[in-house]
């Protein structure tokens, strides 16, 4: 009994007296506890305190001169501003992000440039962008799928549908076997809006209900009521007697999340088929 | 033989060392006895006051008594009268006497509003007289923490009664705003129909136009009694709803001077928090086992907001 103890004692004196690590510059801790936390709230969807988070990091990375910190957290910045919906203040930060970004960077950059400015509608700057990217990843790079997804869209803007559905299907078959749940999501979405598009409103339909699939299972309001209009606009094409609940589902996730434009196409939809302003079941 | 001197002279010197040792213990006892005498005010001269209070609540034997912040004295003792009332005595150093005047208070003070309980001497305005030796001083007890909830109710009660009084009058169908309104929409509809009658029959018919215009006099009288009554209404509740106003502003007003700061003690207390942990992680040892998060990669999302489906 006494040799344990004695033995226990030991130990623990010989692990507080072993060499304490070097600790790291607490500024440098700083900016990445700063990052870290605006990562976590991204992915909790809580985007505006992720950006004020990603905007602290940029702060505290500049300040110790850590170039490649801070540009990383300016993409993180841009980012969070297009998933809230900003995308003329994610290009101001973009902007400043590739005066002072390294290479390895550049994609990604020219990646978020052209998602801003297909949200802006500034198509042919996002052609001009997706062009660039396609030049930096030459054979296969990690963003690949994304860039064929934002091709995709380009085209889809350009109601290029056959091209869009070409892009699309290429970004699947990339994404396959990947833990890449978001862009599966936009990738099965584009296909089935191509699909709608060039006419084949059949084969759109499974296509819509597998990205809705996926956004019901990450719990993303904003995808599934999005996609429940696409479902409804694919049902109204295909002459399908629920068009209408599926827009009133769509009306209902909007309302709920409070996503005035999604709310407001649904019920243009419903009084474009003749039916009324009613709460889904 | 000189071993066995050596030994006794040895064994002296103990004796001596250990009787000296004694003498030093007693001595110290002695002095740490009186001092605790001293300090307990066994020799200091005292002189008793009291006071009467209906509940012995926060008050105890020994409770510190002060004047303007210093302790002056203590509570000798708290009994139970038989009328129910509470006497409690007090003990203040006879040097502080000058400062209890005839006139002069107990007040019962919790510290920092929800601290230890102390009683303060108020002295009164009459600085020429003092109070006599057993006299017995005025009781009061500061507004605490409850005392402060009831006012704040108290100042939100009327606030609510008026409100509810003056949306009743004004929502009642009969005496209110709506009443008022009909009364006046149906003089004037009565007005507009014997004018346009006047207006048709005023050219041959003068008789009739003297009766209806009399008729109309009439409808004129009416409809000025019942802006009178509106006239008569409308200040009430426009003073009322002032009072109201007054209430609100002031309430406002003692809001902008207290939550303000509250929320940015709320703020400075959340970053003093942040700061506490950022500094325990970065202690030794703690530092040792709380890595400093790696570079931050957010999964990739081309369309965050699923605008590709909504492009109609």
């Amino acid at each position: 009994m006494r040799a344990s103890l004695l033995l226990l004692v030991t130990l623990i004196l010989a692990g507080c007296g072993s060499t304490p690590q070097p600790p790291e510059p607490q500024r440098l801790r700083a900016a990445l506890e700063a990052e870290s936390e605006g990562a976590k709230r991204y992915e909790r969807g809580d985007y505006a305190f992720a950006a004020r988070r990603f905007d602290t990091a940029v702060r505290l990375y500049a300040a110790i001169d850590d170039s490649r910190g801070a540009a990383r957290s300016r993409l993180h910045l841009a980012r969070s501003e297009l998933a809230l919906g900003r995308a003329e203040a994610a290009l101001g930060v973009l902007a400043t992000a590739a005066g002072s970004a390294d290479a390895g960077l550049a994609l990604d950059i020219l990646l978020l440039k052209a998602q801003a400015q297909l949200a802006l509608a500034h198509d042919a700057e996002a052609r001009q962008n997706l062009a660039a990217a396609a030049g930096l990843c030459a054979g296969t790079c990690a963003q690949a799928a994304s860039l064929h997804l934002l091709q995709a869209r380009a085209a889809l803007a350009a109601r290029d549908a056959a091209n869009a559905l070409a892009h699309a299907e290429t970004a699947l078959k990339l994404l396959q076997g990947k833990d890449l749940a978001h862009e599966t999501g936009n990738a099965w979405r584009l296909v089935a809006a191509a699909r709608l598009a060039t006419g084949d409103a059949a084969g759109a339909l499974p296509a819509a209900q597998a990205a809705l699939d996926i956004d019901r299972r990450l719990a993303l309001p904003e995808k599934i009521a999005g996609d429940w209009l696409l479902i409804g606009d694919i049902r109204r094409k295909v002459g399908a007697g629920d068009t209408a609940a599926a827009y009133r589902r769509a009306l209902a996730v909007a309302d709920a999340a409070g996503l005035i434009q999604i709310s407001m196409m649904a019920t243009q939809a419903l009084k474009d088929i003749g039916m009324e302003k009613k709460p889904a079941r | 033989m000189s071993l066995l001197t050596q030994y006794d002279a040895d064994a002296a010197a103990l004796r001596r060392g250990i009787r000296r040792f004694l003498i030093v213990a007693v001595l110290a006892t002695l002095a740490v006895a009186a001092a605790i005498v001293v300090r307990q005010g066994v020799f200091r001269q005292t002189t008793s006051y009291s006071f009467i209070t209906n509940s012995a609540q926060d008050i105890v034997k020994g409770q510190q008594v002060r004047i303007a912040g210093f302790r002056v004295g203590s509570v000798a003792d708290v009994n139970l009268k038989d009328d129910g009332q509470v006497l409690v005595n007090l003990e203040i150093d006879a040097d502080h006497m000058r400062f209890i005047t005839h006139d002069a208070r107990v007040e019962l003070r919790k510290e920092g509003l929800v601290g230890s309980a102390t009683l303060e001497i108020l002295p009164g305005a009459d600085k020429s007289r003092l109070a006599p030796a057993q006299a017995r001083l005025a009781f009061s007890r500061a507004d605490g923490l409850a005392a402060l909830a009831n006012q704040v109710r108290d100042e939100f009660i009327p606030i609510l009664k008026d409100i509810k009084t003056i949306t009743g009058a004004l929502a009642d169908p009969q005496q209110g705003l709506p009443g008022t309104l009909a009364q006046i929409r149906s003089s004037s509809e009565a007005l507009n129909t014997l004018l346009a009658n006047s207006n048709r029959q005023i050219e041959g018919i003068g008789g009739t136009a003297i009766r209806i215009l009399g008729k109309t006099e009439q409808d004129l009288k009416y409809l000025g009694q019942t802006l009178e009554t509106a006239n008569q209404r409308l200040p009430a509740m426009i003073d009322r709803t002032q009072q109201v106003l007054d209430h609100v502003e002031k309430i406002t007003a003692e809001a902008e001077t207290s939550v303000p700061p509250a929320l940015r003690d709320g703020s400075s207390v959340a970053a003093d928090v942040r700061e506490i942990v950022s500094g325990a992680k970065q202690a030794w040892p703690i530092r040792n086992f709380v890595d400093a998060p790696a570079p931050a990669t957010l999964k990739a999302d081309s369309d965050p907001r699923g605008e590709a489906a909504r492009a109609r």
